[in-house]
């Protein structure tokens, strides 16, 4: 069954529909390291002989299953999607697909140099998402700046008059990124609890300012375009971007409540917490809204499920995120394995389901190929059913080991209660990784054909809105 | 509809994104940041010798601080770990590891809690020769197994159950340095 927007054939530059795959292409190979690395770490929670080496010890594995699938997998494969959209929705051919290949080989370079020292023990501490030494983050940096680049002169050559609500998305993202980055990795106010107050900045805004920038830019294309109508409301996208960007920053420190980090700081981050609600209910609500009385078509389409799961998690999680926030419940849960449950809903359960969304119904689209219908089903209702259990068991976990604590227990209490959900945890981490193999063989279904079609017309299909 | 005018001109959408999200940057991380690190440290504080640093060393290469706190709340649940942590407490630590998992003990205090070098060193070998069930990894790689101790050899007293048979256990200079590190893990005295 054709998926109900796919046109016949391929009407887009060949050279973006190339490099496009070609980053969606590597973000599968580090999604599939990544996954490896996270098994490795999960099984050791409840096997702690298992595999023990020191390359592969918990703490060497455990940053670098985080950076591969955020700064590997997520973020690759969100940009190659963000490329193919500033593309279509400024009814030009990529800039330079020639710059892009040039920033993806450097994003390659910086994962592979990261994976080898992280694996190696050479890092600058357990700094979440910022272990890697300089050099690495230099090459990440010029990658980033050169997609950047590459997006806003795609934009700047446009041909109609509008900047779509995709491309402000996407242009916020490859602005704060290098800020953010940067900015993480200066070390001139960094001292003592400089540093930590910098972490808290920037972990969070790693989530807000990157990946939902990206992952709400690509939604904005994808969902009007497969399902052939506007979105609900164009001014509801602005407005989401006018508050994700006033709101989100100031959040970062509710990741250390209670820490020796400024009150008022912490309180900042808790009002804004709560504020956060507006540009997430605002994106959600909008694309949730925009399928209206669409069921048909997401019945009959197997991208469209993808979009509906990570929509739901985009608001679930991030109110999830808020609740977290609050002084009270931060008692209860800071510090316990409900922390990973939260970023794993809010990562996996938003961003990488939106991102599936896309590939699969966008590429498709650019290559002319289609992946077996029953293979995409079996990689959702894996993902699906891994990721719920993942997060179910993971928030267990963190409830069984605060209560604990609450209880004055010894300490050892926490990880007998936890143990079992660990177990739990690693079987739903097998379904994801079983759903990725399954994504990785659809993914090399979809890839461009060998022989080049010569230069297509341009199409006159409109954007969405 | 119109945005202001933005919406047609992809400069201002990108200039006005970026600089306010610099001016929150400066206002939420530069400027705090420099504000607590002009903190400085409790009087009395011992500085750590350059063997503790060295297993400081250790101790972020390996990760612990992802499961390792050192971070105590002025809350009931923290009060085992020691007082509640202080600015103070982190003055010169590049990074300071408050952490945000405790899958193991918080160890702002640790020095003062376990100050045994035997039972760090053996926990270190093997944690589930005195925490039968820990999940801890063992960092055997940082012991050398011996026939026989040699002079100025750190053994590890390893139960026989946990070492193979007939061995003595001889500490690396990085297990060595690490126990040092964490034995050097004391809150510095405040007056309330």
């Amino acid at each position: 069954m054709r998926d109900p927007g796919l046109i016949a054939a391929p009407s887009v530059d060949p050279a973006t529909v190339r490099v496009t795959f070609e980053y969606l292409a590597w973000a599968t190979v580090w999604l599939l390291v990544g996954t490896t690395a996270g098994l490795i770490a999960s099984i050791k929670l409840h096997w702690p002989e298992f595999l023990p080496y020191a390359w592969l010890s918990f703490g060497r594995v455990r940053p670098a299953h985080t950076n591969l699938v955020l700064l590997g997998w997520s973020s690759l494969a969100l940009v190659g999607l963000a490329l193919y959209v500033v593309s279509r929705t400024s009814r030009v051919p990529l800039w330079s697909p020639r710059l892009a290949r040039v920033a993806l080989w450097l994003w390659n370079l910086a994962l592979a140099g990261g994976l080898v020292t992280l694996l190696a023990g050479v890092n600058r501490g357990p700094q979440e998402y910022r272990e890697w030494v300089w050099p690495l983050a230099v090459i990440l940096s010029a990658a980033v700046l050169i997609d950047g680049y590459v997006a806003y002169r795609t934009v700047a050559a446009r041909t109609l008059p509008e900047v779509y609500v995709s491309n402000w998305y996407i242009l916020g993202g490859f602005c704060y990124l290098p800020i953010l980055y940067v900015t993480s990795y200066l070390p001139f106010y960094q001292g003592g609890i400089g540093n930590t107050v910098v972490q808290g900045y920037y972990m969070h805004n790693a989530m807000g300012m990157w990946f939902t920038q990206l992952a709400l830019g690509v939604s904005y294309y994808a969902i009007p375009r497969l399902l052939g109508r506007p979105i609900y409301s164009y001014a509801l996208g602005i407005l989401g971007f006018w508050t994700n960007l006033l709101f989100y920053p100031l959040i970062g420190a509710h990741h250390f409540i209670f820490s020796p980090v400024a009150w008022w700081l912490q309180t900042t981050a808790i009002l804004f917490s709560v504020g956060m609600m507006v540009p997430v209910w605002a994106g959600t609500g909008n694309l949730l809204l925009t399928f209206r009385g669409a069921s048909g078509a997401v019945r009959r389409s197997y991208a469209l499920p993808f979009f509906i799961v990570g929509l739901i998690g985009y608001g679930l999680s991030s109110t999830q995120g808020t609740i977290e926030a609050f002084r009270t419940a931060n008692i209860y849960l800071h510090f316990t394995n409900f922390t990973v449950g939260h970023s794993h809903a809010a990562m996996y359960g938003f961003i990488v389901f939106i991102a599936w969304g896309a590939v699969y119904g966008l590429v498709p689209r650019l290559t002319g190929r289609e992946p077996s219908p029953l293979a995409v089903g079996v990689h959702f209702w894996l993902a699906l059913v891994g990721i719920l259990t993942y997060v179910i068991a993971i928030s267990a976990a963190g409830i069984l080991q605060g209560m604990a604590w609450v209880a004055g227990q010894a300490f050892i209490a926490s990880v007998i209660a936890a143990e079992p959900m660990w177990l739990w945890r690693t079987i739903g981490g097998l379904l994801m990784a079983g759903s990725h193999v399954v994504f990785a063989v659809n993914v090399w279904a979809m890839r461009p054909r060998r022989v080049d079609v010569p230069a297509p017309v341009p199409e006159a299909v409109g954007i969405p809105a | 509809m119109s945005f202001g005018g933005l919406h047609t001109d992809h400069r201002a959408i990108v200039a006005v994104a970026a600089i306010v999200f610099f001016v929150l940057t400066l206002v939420m991380a530069v400027l705090p940041g420099l504000r607590e690190q002009a903190v400085s440290a409790p009087v009395g504080i011992t500085p750590r010798s350059a063997e503790a640093e060295r297993g400081r060393q250790v101790y972020l290469r390996e990760g612990c601080g992802f499961c390792h706190t050192q971070f105590v709340r002025a809350l009931p649940m923290d009060r085992p770990y020691g007082r509640p942590s202080r600015p103070g407490d982190y003055v010169g630590e590049h990074p300071p590891m408050l952490g945000t998992q405790r899958t193991g003990p918080d160890l702002a205090d640790v020095g003062s809690r376990q100050p045994s070098e035997a039972w760090h060193l053996i926990h270190l070998y093997d944690p589930r020769a005195v925490v039968p069930q820990s999940v801890m990894p063992a960092y055997r790689w940082y012991f050398v197994e011996k026939n026989q101790a040699g002079p100025g050899d750190v053994v590890a007293p390893v139960p026989a159950a946990h070492a193979p048979p007939g061995k003595v256990i001889v500490a690396g200079p990085e297990a060595s340095a690490l126990v040092h590190y964490l034995l050097s893990l004391k809150q510095a005295k405040v007056s309330p």
